[in-house]
């Protein structure tokens, strides 16, 4: 009787995971998956080191409030404005959307300087992780290009104008600028094509770019591991833990050899 | 053969990675415990922000009228009415802000783009600028200044960016017949209108005239432009468009105002031989 329901319980059990062990046997996500949650971390991580993920997670409703912003936006210069007044006023919802997307903009901007403050107060930009703080910067200037490009969408006053100046700044760079001022313009001048450009560089091309450079950032961040708090007594990088060393890591690292040439 | 500081830091991330072997944590449900309440908080915000917009707003929470956090949407963007404040969104009011301390012709290239160009290349290259392992912050003086001087001056140009005031056609149009006399051409009809143009057209917003004015993107004093005796011919090829006449001119083109209009913008500006 026993044995019968061992036996069931393991056909069960079978039976569940067969689609795990499908996916697994021709894909190894599974185990990636377990590598990534049970992957080890320091032990005295802190709260300062949730705002990288805070961050992707303000990347996230950007991209979802976007795709619904991108369903009844209409980017040419003759409806743009009355499809953000459409969406404004008259979609369900639309007005929670578009003020997400508009205010989860600068929740971005904010969270990414501070992500960047706290790698930098940390040290944690430095040896092995170089390579992540410049993907990283790249993010940021990806992130302000979004801001730039999605500032001229809604096409009232304010947009137009601001954006017919900033083009105009991009166009007195050296060499480049008038390059890159007829590229965003798609022409001499802002006209009729600008606001479809601008659209397309600021739904298609950033975002692109950016989704990318967030899974090599997190990708860096998980094979080379995460900092500990560099004043942490017991931070990784420290050696055993046996309480003879009352400074920490410095004892072991640069500074001992500058106490040891004194 | 690597040098010793290589050797030493191979050795500490060697030693990093058998630490968090023997002692660290995993990351599920430690860390990410943490990270979901952190983006819970983010999503919030987010949502709380987006609900102050609308309902802040008066009226049925749907005009043009600013609430707490700004207007829903401004007017129609309208290329032919040039009544602008060229405002960008305020994560660029540090940049914004830069083009006022910096002048036309001669240096105003070093606020657009050499000062950004070369923070952002700085920015890039922090890893290999500072290569000591140390990491305690108190040991790190240089980054230290470095971090302070960042924030106070972005966090002070961001501010003087916000609060920089531009002023209104409205309140500018009843400066007019003072120009005119200042600049004595109140008998001339056609720069008088032009007079007015000026003031409702935004000029302001960069340009200064007779003490009034922006002094953004280091526009010109137009005060004394007449007294250059360029020529209402010029006048009007320069407001059409302004950097063929003066290449590398971030002003825009002011070719929407229509032929009557720039006429009287031109004889205004050339009217304007300087006060006495």
């Amino acid at each position: 009787m026993a044995t019968r329901r061992m036996t069931r319980s393991e056909q069960l059990q079978q039976t569940i995971m067969y689609p795990v062990d499908w996916l697994e046997e021709r894909s190894g996500l599974v185990g990636g998956l377990r590598y990534f949650l049970f992957r080890k971390v320091p032990g005295d991580i802190n709260w300062f080191q949730t705002l990288g993920s805070a961050t992707l997670t303000a990347f996230i409703v950007q991209a979802l409030t976007g795709v619904i912003l991108a369903m009844y936006y209409k980017p040419d210069p003759n409806s743009a404005y009355d499809s953000i007044q459409h969406i404004t006023n008259d979609v369900f919802a639309g007005w929670l959307v578009r003020g997400m997307h508009r205010w989860g903009a600068s929740v971005f901007i904010i969270l990414m300087f501070m992500h960047m403050g706290r790698v930098f107060l940390f040290g944690a930009y430095k040896y092995p992780r170089e390579l992540n703080w410049i993907i990283g910067v790249l993010l940021l200037a990806s992130g302000l290009g979004e801001g730039f490009t999605g500032y001229l969408l809604p096409w009232d006053q304010t947009a137009y104008w601001a954006t017919v100046v900033g083009i105009n700044i991009n166009g007195t760079a050296p060499f480049l600028g008038p390059f890159l001022a007829q590229f965003l313009q798609g022409g001499t001048y802002i006209n009729a094509d600008t606001l479809s450009r601008f659209y397309a560089i600021h739904m298609l091309m950033i975002p692109g770019a950016i989704a990318a450079l967030i899974g090599l950032h997190l990708y860096l961040v998980i094979r080379l591991g995460v900092t500990s708090p560099p004043w942490s007594k017991e931070a990784a990088g420290t050696g055993p833990l046996n309480g003879a060393s009352p400074n920490g890591r410095a004892t072991r690292t640069g500074l001992s050899r500058f106490r040891r040439g004194r | 053969m690597p040098s010793d500081r290589i050797v030493e830091r191979r050795r500490v991330f060697q030693q990093y990675k058998a630490d968090v072997k023997e002692r660290g944590k995993p990351f599920y449900p430690f860390a990410m415990f943490h990270d979901t309440v952190m983006s819970l908080v983010v999503v919030a915000v987010i949502t709380g922000l987006a609900i102050v917009w609308k309902y802040s707003t008066p009226g049925d929470h749907i005009g043009t009228d600013p609430g707490w956090l700004g207007k829903l949407y401004d007017d129609p963007a309208d290329p032919g009415t040039i009544n602008f404040v060229p405002r960008p969104d305020w994560y660029f009011y540090f940049l914004f802000y830069l083009l006022r301390i910096f002048k036309w012709p001669n240096s105003v290239i070093i606020g657009t783009i050499g000062l950004p160009t070369v923070l952002l290349v700085l920015l890039l290259l922090v890893p290999f600028i500072d290569i000591r392992s140390e990491r305690r912050l108190l040991r790190r003086p240089v980054a230290i200044v470095a971090s302070v001087l960042v924030v106070v001056s972005m966090g002070v140009l961001t501010y003087k960016g916000a609060t920089a005031k531009e002023s209104l056609g409205s309140e500018l149009v009843a400066k007019v017949p003072g120009w005119a006399k200042a600049a004595n051409f109140t008998a001339n009809k056609q720069a008088v209108g032009g007079a007015h143009l000026f003031a409702v057209s935004g000029c302001l917003n960069c340009h200064t005239y007779q003490g009034t004015g922006g002094g953004f993107a280091g526009a010109p004093n137009l005060t004394a432009e007449g007294a250059k005796n360029k020529g209402v011919q010029f006048q009007i090829d320069h407001l059409k468009c302004p950097a063929c006449v003066n290449p590398g001119s971030p002003m825009p083109s002011f070719a929407g105002l229509g032929e009557a209009n720039l006429k009287k913008l031109a004889s205004f500006l050339e009217a304007s031989k300087g006060t006495k």
